[in-house]
């Protein structure tokens, strides 16, 4: 203090020394004047020199400097709160204040966070237990029972899962008392009934079973911080959740959900957050903890089996809806299945298919069998039976079918029968009617039988129009002769060259049917003349013609040659053109029936 | 209202159990002093116009001082020491009581409660060793729990000092 004084007194004193080079002031002056100037200087500065003083004596006061400094520090960290070199700063301290008081006591901080560590280690807890709760709907999932079946639909129906619907249909329970007990007295702090109902003697209930709580504790040597958390008798169960000062026992009819534990955990923290200076005084004055009876009344927890009532409703509504879609399912079914009998049932009747199998496989329906090639294509039917390409396997392998439509298109196209020429099909018999060219007859009696389906050839009909045209042909030309001649008339080449070639083929024909036929050549001569020379004329002429038609006659032709002389005259006429017509030769063609002839030789 | 613990010390056969049977609102059976150890009363007392509780731990009397009893009487706010007139080393038992309690709780007010009052004729505990027992301070009351002699004023007493703690 005086070494801080010295500094403003020189400097005081300064202003006079400063005038010392004025050597005759000075020494006139020397004793009065400083007297005089530290005066003056008092009058002048002498509240400044007070205020210095007491400056200095403060700052020499420790304990004034913990005042100030207490005064403003927190201001001080209020207003820079955000400062990160305040926290900077203080947490090496802080972290090492708190090891410290762990290592000391780690009591008071485990006090201080029992409310803040309850919820987070049961937020840990809860999720293990929901990776549980799901491993036992895996269980659940294989026992199917009516019950089981029930719940399932509830679950479908609620959005829950299925282990949720039944933990809350088989755990019905009712919380009857509450407890709040002090630690470790067993006092009875609070104590909440469901209804009027209770135990007169809570007080001595709660310390009884803090004593068994000590009892069980003491006999098993449990470790630090466990404890008796329930007790069960029969259908009565006693559940205890503690905290550092106080534990809540509630007892429970029934079998309560896990989540009442949670409850409870969560009521035992709560108090302890909102009673914790009521706790620290605690003196034996219950009337402290009267706050905490709503908390403990929300402990009380009922779940009555009731419930399920409406949910019988829901259930039966359900079970309906399932049993119409049922119904619909079965109906949609039910027409698929006509839809594809029909469908099957238009196969089997369709000639050239022959179904072997057909049924369901693998979701989808599916025939197979044997199809003609000209059958028609099974795909074509499925329209008409109300199916697509999509719903239908097809299966087939070709086969050549007997059926008689099949047979006979068959038939047509193997045999090609020419224009003019039926073909029909009856019990294996194809029938070819009309006019047609006798060497296709021949072909089609050979092919016919080649054809599956056909077993034989029935060419009659045709044969005979092909016959009956050859004979009609050959029959209608009629050559001429000469007057009283066995020559031919004039210009009658062509006439006997046509009627060779008529004969040639009927010659053929005979040869290709084996079938023998009788020609008549009959000569004829006219009026004139008498009989008896007319008939030798006609025999004449006969034979003229005979000798030039059997040279081509072949094995199957007959030529007969006779003669009716005027007998059978064309025209009855005087006239010479009309005598003419009547000098002529006429054949007359008969078949011989098979067993009168040579029919049984073969070609 | 007040609530207090409070545990009934001493050794086996001094009469804790009669003592109280007929001042307490008992809805436990005896059984369960010898199976668990303790059985819990109650008591209501009216001191200076002021109701008390008193939740008695009546713990069983075994001669030694067992593990188990020691967290019977973790937060209690008193203790009554019983002992038998007619036999002085029960007594003896109660010292020893008392001071296992102090290590337990550790300085809390307490009653000495010398029962079988009735039987006077038998005492073997003299008027001078009581003397010596209320210099250290002890609180003496003589007890009959036959007669009912001194048993309120035992509980009054020590309920009073209870409250009287800080």
């Amino acid at each position: 203090m005086s070494d801080a004084r010295s500094g403003p007194d020189a400097g005081a004193v300064a202003p006079p020394a400063a005038d010392a080079d004025s050597e005759s002031s000075a020494t006139r002056n020397a004793g009065g004047d400083h007297e005089s100037f530290h005066a003056l200087r008092t009058l002048l500065v002498g509240q400044e020199f007070d205020r210095l003083d007491a400056m200095h004596a403060r700052l020499d006061d420790r304990e004034a400097r913990r005042r100030d400094v207490a005064e403003v520090l927190p201001h001080v960290l209020l207003d820079h709160a955000s400062d990160p070199r305040f926290t900077h700063a203080l947490t090496p301290p802080v972290e090492r204040a708190i090891t410290a008081s762990v290592r000391q006591n780690p009591g008071p901080l485990a006090d201080a966070l029992f409310p803040v560590m309850g919820p987070a280690i049961r937020k840990a807890v809860a999720a293990a237990l929901t990776g549980m709760v799901e491993s036992l709907n895996r269980t659940l999932e294989h026992s199917l029972s009516w019950r089981s079946l029930a719940w399932r639909v509830e679950a479908m129906r609620t959005g829950k899962s299925f282990g949720e619907v039944m933990l809350l249909h088989t755990l019905v329970y009712r919380v009857e008392q509450v407890f709040l007990i002090e630690r470790p007295s067993g006092l009875l702090l609070q104590h909440v009934t469901e209804g009027e109902e209770g135990v007169r003697d809570a007080d001595m209930v709660s310390g009884m079973l803090t004593a068994i709580r000590d009892f069980v504790q003491d006999s098993f040597q449990v470790k630090d911080g466990e404890a008796l958390e329930a007790m069960n008798v029969g259908g009565l169960a006693v559940w205890i959740e503690q905290g550092p000062r106080a534990l809540i026992a509630a007892v429970i009819r029934g079998s309560a959900p896990h989540t009442l534990r949670t409850t409870l955990q969560g009521a035992i923290e709560r108090i302890h957050l909102e009673f914790s200076d009521e706790f620290e005084q605690f003196r034996g004055d219950t009337a402290a903890f009267d706050g905490a009876r709503p908390t403990l009344e929300g402990c009380l927890h009922t779940e009555y089996r009731a419930n399920a009532g409406p949910n019988h409703r829901t259930l039966w509504i359900a079970l309906g809806a399932i049993a119409v879609a049922l119904m619909v399912w079965a109906g949609f079914s039910l027409r698929a299945r006509s839809r594809w009998n029909g469908y099957v049932d238009t196969l089997r009747a369709e000639p050239g298919i022959v179904v072997v199998s057909a049924g369901r496989r693998d979701g989808r329906y599916a025939v197979s069998g044997l199809r003609d090639p000209l059958a028609r294509d099974p795909a074509s039917f499925l329209a008409g039976a109300g199916l697509t390409a999509a719903d239908v396997d097809g299966k087939w392998e070709t086969y050549h079918a007997a059926a008689a439509p099949l047979a006979l298109a068959r038939a047509r196209d193997v045999l090609q029968a020419p224009e003019g020429v039926t073909l029909t099909l009856n019990d294996g018999a194809l029938t070819a009617t009309g006019a047609a060219p006798l060497d296709w007859i021949a072909e089609a009696s050979r092919l016919a039988r080649l054809v599956p389906g056909v077993e034989k050839f029935d060419g009659t009909a045709v044969t005979d129009a092909a016959v009956r045209n050859l004979m009609n042909e050959a029959q209608a030309i009629v050559p001429l002769f000469a007057k009283g001649q066995s020559t031919f008339a004039e210009a009658q080449e062509e006439n006997v060259r046509q009627l060779m070639a008529r004969v040639g083929e009927l010659a053929r024909a005979a040869a290709i049917l084996r079938q023998g036929f009788r020609v008549e050549v009959i000569g004829h001569t006219d009026a004139d003349g008498v009989p008896e020379a007319n008939l030798p004329l006609s025999r004449a002429r006969a034979e003229q013609v005979v000798q030039l038609l059997t040279p081509i006659a072949g094995a199957r032709l007959e030529i007969v040659g006779i003669g009716v002389g005027s007998d059978d005259p064309a025209v009855t006429s005087t006239l010479e053109a009309d005598k003419q017509r009547n000098r002529r030769v006429t054949l007359k063609v008969t078949s011989i029936p098979a067993t009168a002839t040579s029919r049984s030789v073969q070609p | 209202m007040i609530q207090k613990k409070i545990c009934m010390l001493g050794t086996f056969g001094v009469g804790k159990t009669s003592l109280v049977s007929q001042y307490v609102r008992s809805i436990f059976s005896d059984k369960y002093l010898s199976t668990v150890g303790v059985k819990v009363d109650k008591k209501e007392v009216v001191v200076d116009n002021q109701r008390v509780n008193l939740v008695l731990w009546d713990l069983y009397g075994e001669d030694g001082f067992q593990t188990i009893q020691q967290s019977y009487l973790r937060g209690t706010s008193g203790y009554l020491l019983v002992a038998d007139g007619t036999r002085f080393d029960t007594l003896a038992a109660a010292r020893d009581l008392q001071k296992r309690a102090v290590a337990v709780v550790g300085k809390a007010p307490f009653v000495l409660a010398l029962n079988k009052a009735d039987l006077e004729a038998e005492w073997q505990i003299d008027e001078r060793t009581l003397l010596k027992v209320a210099d250290e301070g002890w609180t003496v009351v003589r007890t009959s729990a036959r007669t009912g002699l001194g048993v309120q004023q035992a509980f009054d007493l020590l309920t009073r000092a209870m409250l009287e703690q800080p």
